[in-house]
Protein backbone atom coordinates (compact mmCIF):
# COMPACT_ATOMS: atom_id res chain seq x y z
CA UNK A 1 0.00 0.00 0.00
CA UNK A 2 1.33 3.43 -0.91
CA UNK A 3 1.61 5.97 1.86
CA UNK A 4 0.42 9.10 0.08
CA UNK A 5 1.64 11.38 2.86
CA UNK A 6 5.19 10.15 2.41
CA UNK A 7 4.90 10.31 -1.37
CA UNK A 8 3.61 13.87 -1.25
CA UNK A 9 6.36 14.92 1.15
CA UNK A 10 9.02 13.37 -1.04
CA UNK A 11 7.66 15.17 -4.10
CA UNK A 12 7.51 18.48 -2.27
CA UNK A 13 11.02 17.99 -0.88
CA UNK A 14 12.31 17.39 -4.38
CA UNK A 15 10.55 20.52 -5.71
CA UNK A 16 11.87 22.63 -2.82
CA UNK A 17 15.39 21.28 -3.21
CA UNK A 18 15.47 21.88 -6.96
CA UNK A 19 14.00 25.36 -6.59
CA UNK A 20 16.45 26.43 -3.89
CA UNK A 21 19.51 25.24 -5.80
CA UNK A 22 18.35 26.67 -9.12
CA UNK A 23 17.45 29.99 -7.53
CA UNK A 24 20.88 30.15 -5.90
CA UNK A 25 22.57 29.24 -9.18
CA UNK A 26 20.54 31.75 -11.16
CA UNK A 27 20.76 34.70 -8.81
CA UNK A 28 23.66 34.12 -6.42
CA UNK A 29 21.19 34.33 -3.55
CA UNK A 30 19.79 31.47 -1.48
CA UNK A 31 16.01 32.05 -1.16
CA UNK A 32 14.06 32.16 2.08
CA UNK A 33 11.09 29.89 2.71
CA UNK A 34 8.42 32.46 1.91
CA UNK A 35 9.98 33.05 -1.51
CA UNK A 36 10.09 29.32 -2.17
CA UNK A 37 6.46 28.99 -1.09
CA UNK A 38 5.37 31.76 -3.46
CA UNK A 39 7.36 30.33 -6.36
CA UNK A 40 5.96 26.83 -5.86
CA UNK A 41 2.39 27.89 -5.01
CA UNK A 42 2.56 26.12 -1.65
CA UNK A 43 1.90 27.35 1.85
CA UNK A 44 4.77 28.75 3.87
CA UNK A 45 4.16 26.12 6.57
CA UNK A 46 4.44 23.29 4.05
CA UNK A 47 7.68 24.69 2.69
CA UNK A 48 9.13 25.29 6.14
CA UNK A 49 8.39 21.68 7.05
CA UNK A 50 10.15 20.61 3.87
CA UNK A 51 13.11 22.90 4.53
CA UNK A 52 13.43 21.34 7.98
CA UNK A 53 13.22 17.78 6.64
CA UNK A 54 15.93 18.54 4.10
CA UNK A 55 18.06 20.15 6.79
CA UNK A 56 17.66 17.05 8.95
CA UNK A 57 18.82 15.04 5.94
CA UNK A 58 21.88 17.34 5.61
CA UNK A 59 20.89 18.58 2.17
CA UNK A 60 21.55 22.03 3.61
CA UNK A 61 22.27 23.78 6.89
CA UNK A 62 20.04 26.32 8.63
CA UNK A 63 21.22 29.46 10.34
CA UNK A 64 21.04 28.69 14.08
CA UNK A 65 17.63 29.35 15.59
CA UNK A 66 16.03 30.19 12.25
CA UNK A 67 14.27 28.59 9.31
CA UNK A 68 16.65 30.30 6.92
CA UNK A 69 19.09 28.26 4.90
CA UNK A 70 22.65 29.28 5.76
CA UNK A 71 24.41 26.99 3.31
CA UNK A 72 22.97 24.95 0.47
CA UNK A 73 26.41 23.68 -0.42
CA UNK A 74 28.17 24.79 -2.45
CA UNK A 75 26.14 28.00 -2.12
CA UNK A 76 26.39 30.07 1.06
CA UNK A 77 23.55 32.48 1.84
CA UNK A 78 25.74 35.14 3.39
CA UNK A 79 28.99 36.84 2.34
CA UNK A 80 32.08 34.94 3.37
CA UNK A 81 35.84 34.84 2.85
CA UNK A 82 35.24 32.83 -0.34
CA UNK A 83 33.86 35.06 -3.08
CA UNK A 84 33.07 33.57 -6.46
CA UNK A 85 32.41 35.73 -9.52
CA UNK A 86 30.78 33.79 -12.33
CA UNK A 87 28.18 34.40 -15.04
CA UNK A 88 28.16 38.09 -14.16
CA UNK A 89 27.03 37.36 -10.61
CA UNK A 90 28.64 37.07 -7.20
CA UNK A 91 28.34 33.90 -5.16
CA UNK A 92 29.76 32.91 -1.77
CA UNK A 93 31.09 29.58 -0.51
CA UNK A 94 31.70 28.53 3.08
CA UNK A 95 35.14 27.07 2.28
CA UNK A 96 37.56 26.68 -0.60
CA UNK A 97 36.05 23.30 -1.54
CA UNK A 98 32.62 24.88 -1.91
CA UNK A 99 34.02 27.97 -3.63
CA UNK A 100 35.44 25.68 -6.30
CA UNK A 101 32.20 23.71 -6.21
CA UNK A 102 30.27 26.70 -7.50
CA UNK A 103 31.85 26.81 -10.98
CA UNK A 104 31.70 23.00 -10.94
CA UNK A 105 27.94 23.09 -10.30
CA UNK A 106 27.34 25.98 -12.68
CA UNK A 107 29.69 24.53 -15.31
CA UNK A 108 30.92 28.06 -15.79
CA UNK A 109 34.11 30.08 -15.75
CA UNK A 110 34.79 31.76 -12.42
CA UNK A 111 37.23 33.83 -10.44
CA UNK A 112 37.52 32.93 -6.76
CA UNK A 113 38.87 35.46 -4.34
CA UNK A 114 39.86 34.44 -0.84
CA UNK A 115 42.52 35.24 1.73
CA UNK A 116 45.32 33.14 3.20
CA UNK A 117 43.99 31.59 6.40
CA UNK A 118 47.18 32.67 8.16
CA UNK A 119 48.35 36.04 6.89
CA UNK A 120 45.16 37.13 5.12
CA UNK A 121 46.97 37.95 1.89
CA UNK A 122 44.53 37.88 -1.01
CA UNK A 123 44.69 34.78 -3.20
CA UNK A 124 42.82 34.39 -6.47
CA UNK A 125 41.97 31.21 -8.34
CA UNK A 126 40.48 31.04 -11.80
CA UNK A 127 38.48 28.37 -13.58
CA UNK A 128 38.18 28.61 -17.33
CA UNK A 129 36.74 26.09 -19.80
CA UNK A 130 36.52 23.45 -17.09
CA UNK A 131 40.14 23.78 -15.99
CA UNK A 132 41.83 25.48 -13.06
CA UNK A 133 44.03 27.92 -14.93
CA UNK A 134 45.17 29.92 -11.93
CA UNK A 135 45.69 28.17 -8.64
CA UNK A 136 48.31 29.12 -6.10
CA UNK A 137 48.70 28.10 -2.48
CA UNK A 138 47.89 24.96 -0.49
CA UNK A 139 44.49 23.75 0.71
CA UNK A 140 44.30 22.58 4.33
CA UNK A 141 41.59 20.41 5.88
CA UNK A 142 41.76 20.63 9.68
CA UNK A 143 39.22 17.86 10.30
CA UNK A 144 39.93 14.24 9.31
CA UNK A 145 37.77 13.00 6.44
CA UNK A 146 35.94 10.43 8.55
CA UNK A 147 34.56 13.20 10.75
CA UNK A 148 33.28 15.41 7.95
CA UNK A 149 31.90 12.38 6.15
CA UNK A 150 29.93 11.40 9.26
CA UNK A 151 28.47 14.89 9.30
CA UNK A 152 27.66 14.96 5.58
CA UNK A 153 26.23 11.46 5.54
CA UNK A 154 24.51 11.87 8.92
CA UNK A 155 25.31 8.33 9.89
CA UNK B 1 38.84 24.02 4.46
CA UNK B 2 41.03 27.04 4.00
CA UNK B 3 43.54 28.11 1.40
CA UNK B 4 47.00 29.17 2.52
CA UNK B 5 49.88 30.77 0.68
CA UNK B 6 52.22 27.89 1.55
CA UNK B 7 52.74 24.97 3.93
CA UNK B 8 54.72 27.29 6.23
CA UNK B 9 51.59 29.39 6.61
CA UNK B 10 49.58 26.25 7.44
CA UNK B 11 52.08 25.27 10.14
CA UNK B 12 52.01 28.76 11.61
CA UNK B 13 48.19 28.80 11.63
CA UNK B 14 48.04 25.35 13.29
CA UNK B 15 50.75 26.26 15.79
CA UNK B 16 49.01 29.46 16.80
CA UNK B 17 45.85 27.45 17.56
CA UNK B 18 47.57 24.45 19.11
CA UNK B 19 46.18 22.18 16.40
CA UNK B 20 47.93 19.33 14.66
CA UNK B 21 48.44 19.77 10.95
CA UNK B 22 45.50 18.23 9.09
CA UNK B 23 45.39 17.09 5.49
CA UNK B 24 46.66 19.13 2.60
CA UNK B 25 45.98 19.12 -1.10
CA UNK B 26 46.82 21.29 -4.06
CA UNK B 27 44.27 23.71 -5.54
CA UNK B 28 44.18 21.43 -8.58
CA UNK B 29 43.23 18.45 -6.42
CA UNK B 30 40.60 20.57 -4.67
CA UNK B 31 39.18 21.58 -8.06
CA UNK B 32 38.93 17.94 -9.08
CA UNK B 33 37.29 17.13 -5.75
CA UNK B 34 34.81 19.98 -6.27
CA UNK B 35 33.99 18.81 -9.78
CA UNK B 36 33.41 15.23 -8.67
CA UNK B 37 31.36 16.34 -5.67
CA UNK B 38 29.24 19.14 -7.06
CA UNK B 39 28.91 18.68 -10.84
CA UNK B 40 25.47 17.09 -10.40
CA UNK B 41 24.23 19.33 -7.60
CA UNK B 42 21.71 21.20 -9.76
CA UNK B 43 20.23 18.03 -11.21
CA UNK B 44 16.69 17.17 -10.10
CA UNK B 45 17.97 13.61 -9.76
CA UNK B 46 20.84 14.54 -7.46
CA UNK B 47 21.36 12.14 -4.59
CA UNK B 48 23.88 11.92 -1.82
CA UNK B 49 27.02 10.01 -2.69
CA UNK B 50 27.47 6.61 -1.19
CA UNK B 51 30.44 5.79 0.98
CA UNK B 52 31.96 3.76 -1.85
CA UNK B 53 31.53 6.64 -4.29
CA UNK B 54 33.03 9.15 -1.88
CA UNK B 55 36.01 6.88 -1.28
CA UNK B 56 36.52 6.45 -5.01
CA UNK B 57 36.55 10.23 -5.48
CA UNK B 58 39.18 10.78 -2.80
CA UNK B 59 41.34 7.92 -4.02
CA UNK B 60 40.94 9.08 -7.61
CA UNK B 61 42.53 12.43 -6.86
CA UNK B 62 45.41 10.85 -4.98
CA UNK B 63 44.16 11.29 -1.41
CA UNK B 64 45.10 7.91 0.02
CA UNK B 65 46.69 8.75 3.40
CA UNK B 66 44.89 7.69 6.57
CA UNK B 67 43.69 11.27 7.08
CA UNK B 68 41.35 10.84 4.09
CA UNK B 69 39.92 7.50 5.18
CA UNK B 70 36.13 7.46 5.51
CA UNK B 71 35.76 4.22 7.46
CA UNK B 72 36.97 3.50 10.97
Amino acid sequence: MVDHTDTDSAALDRDVRVHVFHHAAGTGRVPISSEVATALGRSRAEVEDSVQRLAADRVWFLAPGTMNIWAANPFCAVPSNFRVDALGRTFWGICIWDALGIPAALRADAVITTRCGDCEAEIMLEVRDGALVRGEGVVHFAVPAIRWWENIAFT
Amino acid sequence: MLLFRSEEHIDRWCGFRGLPRGGIMSPEQCWRLAQAWYADKLSPDWRRKTLDEAEAILTGIGLTASFWRLRA
